[in-house]
């Protein structure tokens, strides 16, 4: 029953979307020649390269703010959202309702509202991030906490620490390295994210990639792709560092 | 005789329709280390988690120096609270704090919220007792180690250091050394005795070593499907009142 059920929804998933391997066959040669019009790669310092790293640099920057502003209020929601520090189930539905809000909202719809209020530019991508962001780690914090060994927390509430005593000193503690590992996999997410929005002129290298396109100069695309892979693996390699730095 | 430090009659807890604790009475005293002895489901734990309010008795009453807890407005239920301290199996220390920070939180019943947000804003006397509540341990000089780089039975002294630094004169142990190796459990026991019998706490631990329980605790209490069996001095239990706690069945059987 569960397979023929499987089975239907991909069926109706492949009429939906339109998927034909067939198209992509027959058109392998428009594709052919866009990846050779991209080759060689435009490596001139003053025309490709340069703008290329400072808009790396301004897209780096717009994930990492992005990330750390949004810390406190998916802390501070993550707590209210838990089960196991939540002050009262009221207050523990709205702070869930409020992170499915922030969740459900994609970045790129928050970007374009904040693009109305500051303009055109990487503040609007950062205030995009820290929103979309605040509901994604607040929700994975909140899970993380409620999943941690709670014995710690009880036995400081037996020894009479009030609620946010127990939550600092117990609860908290008990999921650092959860937390970090969470906050570096955003980072990496919101480093990508942040491309994306350069596409809608939040600025960054993902702006430069789309003028790029447009401009039919798939050359300075393919440069500005290999320096994104770069920052990506980078980027990668950081978390990586860090998460067994904790683990030691 | 002094009176009791802490003293519980008629306990009574079901959970649904199953009974647990069917009127448990016992006392104990300060000075006096006691062990409550018996199988698995005979309501030991639950005992010691409904004189802490962790669980909450369907009857019966707990009176922490001569003050019945059901009586006592909030703050002075708190503070009785505070006399009692408990150190449990499963220790429920923060592996990632020192041995130091993990002390002083037995202290934040009397730190102001503020200042107990982190361990860098402990007051400095909280810090200075805790040291010397883990010098008590006789692990002053681990003060700094995490406490995830403890052995088992070192753990556990600091969750004892702990209790130590809550400044409770009622120490609840609920299984002490059942994670620990036999020297370990010998330490941690011994520990628990000279709490009793040298820094006058009244001291009950549930113990599944009946051996260690006779050697080390004053008085032992047997319970047996939620009441009490026995309540007798160490030295006048014997073998088959203990074959009566474990092995009930084989009991009636011969």
């Amino acid at each position: 029953m569960a397979v023929v059920a499987v089975v239907v929804l991909h069926a109706l998933a492949i009429q939906g979307t339109g998927f034909e391997p067939g198209l992509l066959v027959d058109g392998w040669k428009g594709m052919a020649a866009f990846v050779a019009d991209a080759f060689p790669p435009d490596l001139s310092w003053d025309k490709t390269i340069r703008p290329g790293l400072e808009a790396t640099l301004v897209t780096l920057w717009i994930g990492l703010l992005g990330t750390t502003f949004s810390v406190p209020f998916a802390l501070l929601l993550a707590v209210l959202a838990s089960r196991s520090t939540a002050p009262h189930r009221l207050v523990y539905q709205g702070a869930r309702a409020v992170l499915s809000f922030f969740r459900a909202v994609p970045d790129i719809v928050f970007a374009l509202i904040f693009v109305t209020a500051v303009g055109l530019g990487p503040f609007a991508g950062v205030l995009a991030l820290i929103c979309h962001n605040t509901g994604v780690m607040g929700k994975l914090w909140a899970e993380s906490m409620e999943e941690s060994d709670a014995g710690p927390q009880e036995a400081l509430r037996t020894a009479g620490a009030n609620r946010i005593q127990q939550v600092a000193n117990a609860t908290l503690p008990m999921v650092v390295p959860q937390f970090v590992g969470l906050l570096l996999y955003r980072f990496d997410v919101n480093v990508r994210s942040s491309l994306v929005l350069g596409l809608v002129g939040a600025g960054g290298i993902g702006l430069l990639i789309n003028q790029s396109i447009k401009s039919f100069r798939f050359d300075s695309m393919l440069t500005h792709i290999i320096i994104v892979l770069v920052l990506i693996i980078v980027v990668d390699q950081f978390s990586a560092w860090v998460r067994r730095k904790l683990a030691a | 005789m002094d009176s009791p430090l802490l003293s519980v009659r008629g306990l009574h807890k079901s959970f649904g329709n199953r009974p647990v604790l069917k009127g448990v009475d016992f006392d104990v005293r300060a000075g006096e280390l006691l062990a409550f002895l018996g199988a698995n489901g005979s309501g030991k734990s639950t005992t010691l988690r409904c004189v802490m309010g962790i669980a909450q008795p369907d009857a019966g009453v707990i009176a922490v120096g001569g003050d019945d807890l059901g009586s006592l407005p909030w703050r002075q239920l708190q503070e009785a609270r505070r006399r009692t301290a408990m150190i449990f199996q499963k220790i429920h220390l923060v592996p990632r704090r020192t041995a130091l920070d993990n002390v002083c939180a037995g202290a934040l019943a009397r730190i102001p919220t503020g200042r107990s947000l982190s361990p860098l804003f402990f007051p400095r006397s909280v810090q200075q007792e805790a040291l010397e509540c883990l010098d008590r341990v006789g692990l002053a000089d681990r003060a700094f180690d995490r406490v995830g780089r403890l052995s088992g039975g070192q753990q556990q002294r600091v969750a004892v250091a702990r209790a130590l630094c809550q400044r409770a004169d009622i120490v609840l142990a609920d299984e002490p050394v059942s994670a620990l190796d036999p020297h370990a459990a010998e330490q941690v026991m011994a520990l628990l005795q000279h709490l009793a019998h040298v820094e006058k706490l009244a001291v009950a631990a549930v113990l599944h070593q009946p051996d260690l329980a006779l050697r080390r605790a004053d008085r032992c209490i047997g319970l047996l499907h939620g009441a009490t069996a026995f309540d007798l001095p160490s030295s006048e239990v014997d073998a088959a009142q203990l074959d009566a706690l474990y092995a009930p069945d084989r009991v009636v059987a011969t």
